[in-house]
């Protein structure tokens, strides 16, 4: 069961990790990166626990942005069309 | 003299625990790694230490006080959280240097503050220093302060207030950067200020609740402290992220919101009490059936779990309080407290010190060592996000 609902705009960009992050109850962090987001993922979760949130947002304000923070290259398996429902 | 000297060497002997998350350094074991079972504090731990009067515990790290004045820090310090003067985390109690020299009259007034970031409280204190602030209390991305004066008692809010829990406007508002009056606490005597997640509340001199900030359970936000209770006063409130805790003056525990409380996997089995049924946008407060016949002395409320110190109090005692003020009360019962140390809720980093990750949706009791919890003259809990504390003193 996800932990709780959060929009990303409560979420906050954290550039060492290259995601957005939102406090998780055990002390470490709800992580999502801009991929992620890119593709559809809704699910933000903690490394350190078995918890994770759902993201609310827009996919349509994360398609179109490019990822220039990032110096990995894009794995071609990210780059096939998303089925939106 | 000598054996009147050693025993009182041996009264103020402190013992120090914790337990639960500390991959950040935040237990003070010197180790970043969690903690099923209860970690003695050789460091803190010692009659030739000054023992630690208070402490405050965020998300992943700690910050104590001495009786002296002195700060200690330690755990996650890559936001600065640990006002060493640097980044980085620290696996073991370090003292803060800055505040050597200033603000110990404020600190050691901190008490029952849930301090989440000591950046903020040297804003706080920046903002505030023209006034007397009393209490400081800090919740996820929002601090509160508590102000007295001498016809009447201010709360300031300041920080994220998305979800209503500054109270410093019946609208919704995002954030505020400088510390605004709570609107409707104005003509109340406020004996003490809470905040944590989303959360604030206030307990008034009276014993009155009013909270403010995310809702409870299933219940929509409230942008202005409310009353929570007609019929219940209390002497002490915890705030978890999803639940708060509530002592009354006779040591009965309550539980407001809680819905998931002990069990983040499963459903919760605590009974509610409707106490508040009154309206219907009303969080229910229950009891915790488990802990009937048990006094209760302190409560205290991580991000997912519960803690609390037991006291025993025999039945003319019961009636003394009475007769008594809520805060003579308190004082009296921990000159009789049975001082053990009871967990419950979420336990997957140990949290709950009982040498396991399960969850538990009623009260356990935890066991510290071999000593008899009757020697202890004094216990107290504190709660981290993830993680839990306790001192005592033998």
């Amino acid at each position: 069961m996800s932990y709780d609902d959060v929009e990303i705009e409560d979420m906050e960009w954290n550039n060492e990790l290259q995601a957005f992050t939102y406090p998780c109850p055990c002390g470490d962090l709800f992580q999502i990166t801009k991929d992620e987001l890119k593709l559809g993922e809704e699910i933000a979760r903690c490394p350190s626990c078995s918890l994770y949130i759902t993201v609310i947002y827009n996919m349509e304000d994360f398609s179109g942005e490019s990822d220039h923070k990032s110096k990995k290259s894009i794995e071609p398996s990210k780059q096939q069309p998303v089925a939106v429902a | 003299m000598e054996a009147n000297e050693r025993v009182n060497e041996e009264v103020q002997e402190q013992e120090v625990w914790s337990w639960g998350a500390g991959t950040e350094g935040q237990l003070g074991t010197g180790y970043p790694q969690d903690h099923h079972f209860p970690q003695l504090l050789p460091s803190l731990s010692s009659a030739t230490t000054e023992p630690i009067s208070f402490l405050s515990c965020g998300g992943a790290h700690t910050i104590a006080l001495t009786p002296s004045g002195r700060v200690l820090t330690w755990g996650r310090g890559t936001s600065g959280q640990l006002g060493h003067g640097d980044m980085v985390n620290s696996l073991n109690p370090k003292p803060v240097d800055a505040l050597q020299s200033f603000i110990l009259d404020a600190f050691s007034l901190v008490e029952m503050a849930h301090l989440a970031s000591l950046g903020m409280v040297i804003t706080v204190l920046g903002v505030l220093l023209s006034r007397h602030v009393e209490q400081i209390a800090c919740g996820m991305r929002h601090s509160l302060a508590l102000l007295k004066g001498n016809l009447e008692d201010h709360v300031y809010g300041f920080g994220s207030g998305k979800r209503g829990q500054l109270g410093t406007s019946r609208d919704r508002i995002q954030s505020i950067s400088l510390p605004q009056i709570t609107l409707g606490l104005e003509d109340n005597k406020i004996a003490s200020i809470s905040a944590n997640g989303d959360h604030s509340s206030a307990l008034s001199a009276d014993g009155h609740l009013y909270i403010w900030g995310r809702g409870f359970g299933s219940t929509t936000d409230v942008y202005c402290p409310h009353r929570a209770s007609a019929s219940l006063t209390f002497t002490q409130a915890a705030l978890g992220w999803n639940h708060a805790l509530l002592l009354t003056g006779d040591g009965t525990v309550f539980m407001l919101g809680g819905n998931h409380h002990g069990g983040l996997s499963n459903p919760q089995k605590t009974i509610l009490v409707k106490h508040t049924a009154e309206q219907s946008n009303e969080a229910l407060i229950g009891r915790i059936p488990s802990l009937d016949g048990i006094k209760v002395l302190q409560v205290a409320a991580g991000a997912e779990h519960s803690a609390l110190v037991t006291g025993k109090v025999n039945f003319s005692f019961s009636i003394v309080f009475l007769s008594l003020a809520d805060f003579s009360v308190v004082d009296y019962l921990y000159f009789v407290e049975n001082g053990v140390i009871m967990t419950w809720g979420w336990g997957e980093h140990g949290q709950l010190g009982l040498g396991n990750s399960d969850d538990q949706t009623s009260p356990q009791v935890v066991s510290l060592g071999q000593r008899p919890s009757q020697e202890c003259t004094r216990s107290n809990v504190y709660c981290g996000s993830g993680f839990t504390f306790v001192t005592r003193t033998i």
